[in-house]
């Protein structure tokens, strides 16, 4: 085998390699990852069952796989699509987003928010698309501005009761609904806007921000864990960090 | 560079391996299919110079 066969072969794998990596992210955080696991599983014993000559096995698989991928795209058309249209927008661009900016507005909404004892519920979206979540809310699709912010979360107003939804350099929607965290292990004392916040943060890699009514604690929700009592700097800092992790040490 | 890697991980690792899998069934299944078209190339010139019938009776 020469260098260039081998090339070949490793561009050939890098390739297929992103494509199963951003369907696989694409897919996280959503209902399509149980399919995808069906699929991958049906995919794997298909090429088993090939291999060690079960025709009338592999045969039976091979047509519940060509059914499984139209019901996949019959069922997830609407994924599809917006994942389809994401392509060229979304990822090349989030190298010029200006995540300093939005982090500081954030920050220094929340302080307020804080120090007023207002509730406030801040997805920020990461890899797994939020989409589900955004749909269940008010669409807004503006600049993240801290006057925005206090405004959506004041008391007696329409959109005050549900989370805001943070995609990229937008903020996308407000009074969204987040699922709540099904952990029994939580605290009993944790009112609904935190379980939100953990039950959002389990089943995404979303960043969720809570401010408390209660005591005007600020907490920050990920991988469904809480962190709580955080004050501006240290809220900012770990929003930088879990924002851009390539960021930490300041790399 | 370390946080690049460890960042979604299991993921990477996932569709490595699923990469690899289907390149290695789709070069199997293309020399498979070289193999297949290849014998039928030569099945076909045999029956083209070969006629049985024709042999039997002149």
């Amino acid at each position: 085998m020469n260098y260039l066969s081998l090339a070949k072969i490793i561009i050939e794998i890098s390739l297929l390699w992103v494509v199963y990596y951003g369907i696989l992210l694409f897919a996280r955080g959503t209902r399509g990852v149980y399919v995808l696991r069906g699929i991958i599983v049906i995919a794997l014993v298909f090429i088993i069952t090939r291999q060690l000559g079960l025709e009338r096995i592999n045969w039976l698989l091979t047509k519940i796989f060509a059914l499984s991928i139209l019901a996949v795209l019959i069922i997830f058309q609407q994924e599809i699509r917006r994942g389809l249209a994401n392509i060229g927008q979304r990822r090349w661009i989030r190298f010029f987003l200006k995540e300093s900016e939005i982090i500081k507005e954030i920050t220094s909404a929340c302080s307020l928010l804080s120090k007023r004892k207002i509730g406030a519920l801040i997805a920020i979206e990461r890899e797994a698309r939020l989409e589900n979540y955004i749909e269940s809310g008010i669409e807004i699709d503006t600049k993240v501005n801290a006057e925005l912010l206090m405004t959506i979360f004041m008391p007696n107003t329409p959109l005050h009761d549900g989370g805001i939804v943070v995609s990229g350099e937008r903020l996308a929607a407000a009074g969204c609904l987040f699922p709540l965290t099904q952990n029994p292990k939580v605290s009993p004392t944790l009112g609904t806007r935190h379980r939100a916040a953990l039950g959002l943060s389990e089943e995404t890699d979303a960043i969720v921000v809570v401010v408390s009514e209660e005591t005007g604690g600020v907490s920050v929700a990920i991988g469904g864990r809480l962190t709580h009592d955080l004050d501006k700097e240290s809220l900012e800092r770990t929003l930088s960090d879990l924002y851009r992790p390539d960021k930490k040490n300041g790399k | 560079m370390n946080n690049w890697l460890l960042n979604n991980f299991w993921i990477k690792v996932t569709s490595l391996i699923l990469a690899v899998i289907t390149w290695f069934y789709v070069n199997e299944e293309l020399i498979r299919e070289k193999e297949m078209a290849k014998q039928l190339y030569k099945s076909s010139f045999m029956t083209q110079t070969y006629n049985p019938i024709h042999d039997k009776n002149p």
